[in-house]
């Protein structure tokens, strides 16, 4: 018997989708936060504002930051990754075993935007380092969900519960 | 930086990001026991008994896959056996419960004698043969 005395919390419509879909995406992501961050580390001209917003590998970054923005706003499954996916891979893999919510991989595209956004304009100001520490940030993470499937709404969506419930009780 | 140093640390990144995916993998679904003994109350999850043997009592949170594959797992167990039962928990609707339980993932596993005792916990998506031998091992000893 299984019972569940909290039953479904999800209100809004999900979508499910290929699980793969989301993992190939990051796998893209990453690859490219990986040519960012060898740009950036290559460029030494970097004393103006003028300079680093337009430096080649912080125009990379925004485009990253852009689709970060795409698939947390529109959701995972309106990605242009994914259509690439449904229109080149999947044919050549055939349907998957099983299909997941969309909302946890969308939930991941914005952490990804977050952290891509926040070194976006630490670097505008000037911060050192901020574009270099920020895109590898992203970079591991986009690598452990491509890779093994790492699943980065299993971990902070609790530790975010936690900070929240732990900030309701001291106040 | 020149092309050399710049490979090398791309490199090392990548390495990086490998050996911290190989710890995170190693560790999900690993069983561990507590040393002491925890008895939890029915009550305290909005229960009135536990199992006649097992409970398999699992946290999830909204935002999650495995946990969906590991209700798949643990439900399909208490469904073929009578003392088994599962429970599935919304983390999000009982938050306490996961400072109160030191949860730092979903999914997360206890599994429960017909006392209540916590006898085991698995953290991350649960494999199928590591719950059967811990169920077996508790219902052969009861």
């Amino acid at each position: 018997m299984t019972a569940n005395p909290s039953s479904s919390v999800r209100t809004r419509a999900s979508v499910f989708i290929d699980p793969r879909s989301p993992r190939f995406g990051a796998g893209i992501t990453a690859v490219l936060l990986l040519i960012v961050i060898g740009l950036s580390l290559a460029d030494t001209q970097t004393a103006t504002l003028a300079q680093r917003a337009t430096a080649p590998g912080f125009l990379l970054f925004v485009a990253v930051t852009a689709l970060f923005a795409w698939g947390a706003s529109a959701g995972v499954q309106r990605h242009p990754y994914g259509a690439i996916f449904r229109r080149f891979i999947t044919p050549r893999l055939g349907p998957p075993a099983e299909r997941e919510d969309s909302a946890a991989p969308t939930f991941a595209q914005g952490v990804g935007f977050v952290i891509t956004l926040v070194g976006l304009i630490l670097h505008l100001a000037g911060v050192p380092w901020a574009l270099v520490i920020a895109a590898s940030a992203a970079f591991i993470a986009a690598f452990l969900n491509s890779v093994f499937a790492y699943c980065l709404g299993c971990q902070m969506y609790l530790l975010l519960v936690r900070v929240r419930h732990a900030r309701g009780a001291a106040s | 930086m020149n092309p050399i140093s710049i490979a090398a640390s791309l490199l090392g990144l990548v390495a990086l990001a490998t050996v911290l995916g190989l710890v995170w993998r190693r560790g999900q679904g690993r069983i561990t026991t507590p040393s002491d003994v925890r008895l939890i109350a029915p009550s305290s999850l909005g229960l009135e008994s536990w199992a006649p043997g097992v409970t398999l009592l699992q946290f999830s949170s909204p935002l999650c896959s495995p946990c969906k594959t590991t209700n798949v797992v643990l439900s399909a167990l208490a469904a073929a056996q009578d003392s088994v039962s599962h429970v599935d928990i919304d983390i999000s609707e009982r938050p306490e419960l996961a400072t109160l339980f030191n949860i730092a993932q979903t999914p997360t596993t206890f599994i429960l004698d017909r006392d209540g005792a916590l006898r085991a916990r698995i953290g991350g998506a649960v494999k199928r043969d590591t719950v059967i031998a811990e169920l077996d091992s508790i219902l052969v000893a009861a």
